[in-house]
């Protein structure tokens, strides 16, 4: 015994379409109206503020409170409550909102094309083609948000979210209930010792969730064989706070066997982020007697991660290479005393293993050839484009990296 | 002091004051004295010489937080938070430059991708809310403290006088004339208005 759940669009007949079902199959049926009176019932906030959960628009003070992730909490845990008791036909919003890890379900999305929908307004409700069309637009923009929020997904007829979309422009509702009958006894949606894990792990996470969200958190929790995972989606400074104050909520609840926090993956730590940054050079030594110019150039190379000395003559670029082993050096050709063409010469002598980018602003062909010979590792004209040079900047350090495996 | 304490303490205050961007070497060279070689020399580059001015900022604000803690044991709870509220507007007066630094937003951009900024932020708060904690914890103990969750109303409380700092920072306001008010509202917080 399965459960079904049916996400569909307005005047696309699903809802004679999970009559069909349930005369067939017996089923109880779970509306998003039930589920939610009950999660009012059970969490104290009020029925409209749990049923904007589900409208596209969401309250301004939102980042603040947190009603609307409060109120997807409250839900889902309801709902994972109400499937513990058995087979149902879940149809609504709420039937999105069972992991993907549950596999006794079987997903069905009821949609149709424009033209059938507004027929089906007339037929069903006598509306205009006008005033269906400004119905089906806000109800579809709705469940667009409402995908988007659960899913990422724009599109909240995708394929990829159900295991069958059922176009009712092309089938009777008896068609479309004898497919749903169909697929419901293969052995993908049979309930197995498994699947009925994934559905305690998500009553659980429904509850970890709920108590965290009543605390004022915000984060994703997921839960497999009692193991919870909560993952923190925004960047938070102090971070190992955050995480003792969670685990201490989470590690509470009856049935938790262990709690692992983890930051969302477009949330950066900046440990990840130095992992990216081993591609670019750490270590650039600017020469240049042009003070603004190669200040500024050492800043922008800054905001790409890529740490920059200065030295404004030769003298003293000779002596940091010394001391400071430089990876990369970008230096100018023409300098009071010692200029850049004599410091190529030095450096590749003493220093093989240092890259050398010539950014002049007078040089010639010939200049150019000489460099190259000298060993150069590009030559390139001011002014540059920053986006060039750290393009550059990445091959020679590329260059590094392979001499030095 | 050693040359390379003369240039943070230099650096730390053109940090403070002009912001990282608007900081330059060749500034800092200027005012120190120190070819901008020698600069080099102790600090690897500019975000570097930064990481140690924050190195000191966090260092030196705590140092004083523990020194100001030694000296008055055997307080009342709400004694001693009233102590570590009057003790951070103090110290906001005279490190202001180490508080300016810790009121830019750029010290926190650079945290975002570089774990040492972002470790040194991080200590920085927790020490600070710790000492808030603990107080309120001594007070919830000895009975002049009643409040539900002693480490949310310490993130409560130190937001409130932090704030007041921002004000006189930013020259919003003369922050000195809401000291009594702060200290009323911190004290009907603390007792639940007894």
């Amino acid at each position: 015994m399965s459960v079904i759940t049916i996400f569909s669009g307005i005047f696309c007949s699903a809802d004679a379409v999970v009559r069909d079902v349930m005369d067939s199959t017996g089923y109880r049926l779970i509306t998003d109206e039930q589920v939610i009176l009950k999660a009012a019932e059970t969490s104290g906030m009020p029925e409209n503020k749990i049923r904007r959960a589900f409208s596209a628009k969401t309250s301004v003070f939102n980042t603040f409170t947190h009603e609307k992730e409060c109120s997807i909490a409250c839900l889902r845990l309801v709902l994972a409550t109400e499937l513990e008791r058995g087979p149902a036909v879940v149809h609504g919003f709420c039937s999105l909102l069972i992991p993907q890890a549950v596999s006794h379900v079987l997903r069905v999305c009821i949609i149709a094309e424009m033209p059938y929908r507004i027929d089906q307004a007339g037929v069903v409700q006598g509306l205009t083609e006008k005033d269906a069309s400004k119905q089906i637009h806000a109800q579809d923009a709705d469940s667009a948000a409402w995908a988007e929020a659960l899913f990422s997904v724009k599109d909240p007829w995708d394929n990829a979210l159900y295991d069958m979309v059922l176009p009712m422009n092309r089938m009777d509702v008896a068609k479309a209930g004898a497919l749903i009958e169909e697929n419901l006894i293969k052995d993908a949606v049979r309930r197995t010792e498994a699947s009925i894990q994934t559905e305690k792990d998500f009553l659980l996470a429904a509850t970890v969730e709920m108590a965290l969200s009543r605390a004022g958190h915000d984060v994703s929790v997921s839960a497999e064989n009692g193991a919870v995972v909560l993952t923190i989606n925004k960047q938070v400074l102090m971070l190992a706070r955050l995480e003792e104050d969670l685990k201490s909520i989470a590690g509470a609840i009856p049935g938790v066997e262990s709690v692992k926090t983890q930051v969302g993956k477009d949330f950066h730590q900046a440990h990840i982020y130095r992992k990216h940054s081993f591609e670019v050079p750490s270590r650039v030594l600017l020469v240049d007697d042009e003070r603004e110019f190669v200040q500024t150039l050492s800043e922008r190379l800054q905001l790409r991660d890529m740490g920059s000395a200065v030295a404004y003559d030769g003298e003293s670029a000779l002596a940091l290479v010394k001391e400071d082993e430089p990876e990369v050096m970008i230096i100018d050709l023409k300098m009071p005393g010692i200029d850049g063409m004599e410091i190529l010469k030095q450096v590749k002598s003493t220093r093989p293993e240092i890259e050398v980018i010539v950014l002049t602003g007078h040089g010639s062909e010939a200049d150019r050839k000489r460099c190259m010979q000298l060993g150069a590792f590009a030559y390139m004209q001011k002014p540059v484009d920053i986006d060039e040079l750290s393009d550059t900047l990445k091959k020679a350090h590329e260059k590094i990296q392979k001499f030095k495996t | 002091m050693s040359k390379r304490n003369a240039i943070l303490a230099a650096a730390t205050r053109l940090f403070s004051r002009n912001g990282f961007q608007g900081t330059a070497m060749a500034e800092l060279s200027t005012i120190t004295g120190a070819a901008t070689g020698t600069i080099f020399h102790h600090f690897k580059n500019k975000e570097d010489l930064f990481l140690h001015v924050l190195k000191d900022v966090k260092e030196s604000v705590l140092e004083q937080f523990d020194r100001h803690q030694q000296t008055c044991r055997n307080q009342k709870g709400i004694e001693m938070v009233e102590g570590v509220i009057a003790f951070y507007l103090h110290l906001a007066g005279t490190m202001e430059d180490q508080f300016l630094i810790l009121h830019r937003h750029y010290p926190y951009q650079m945290a975002e991708t570089s774990m040492v900024c972002r470790s040194h932020l991080e200590s920085i708060y927790t020490c600070l809310l710790d000492i808030f904690e603990e107080e309120i914890k001594k007070g919830m103990q000895d009975g002049s403290i009643a409040v539900d969750s002693p480490r949310k109303t310490a993130m409560v409380l130190f937001a409130m006088v932090d704030g007041i700092v921002r004000l006189n920072t930013y020259r919003v306001y003369d922050a000195g004339t809401l000291y009594d008010s702060l200290i009323t509202a911190c004290r009907r917080l603390l007792t639940g208005g007894r």
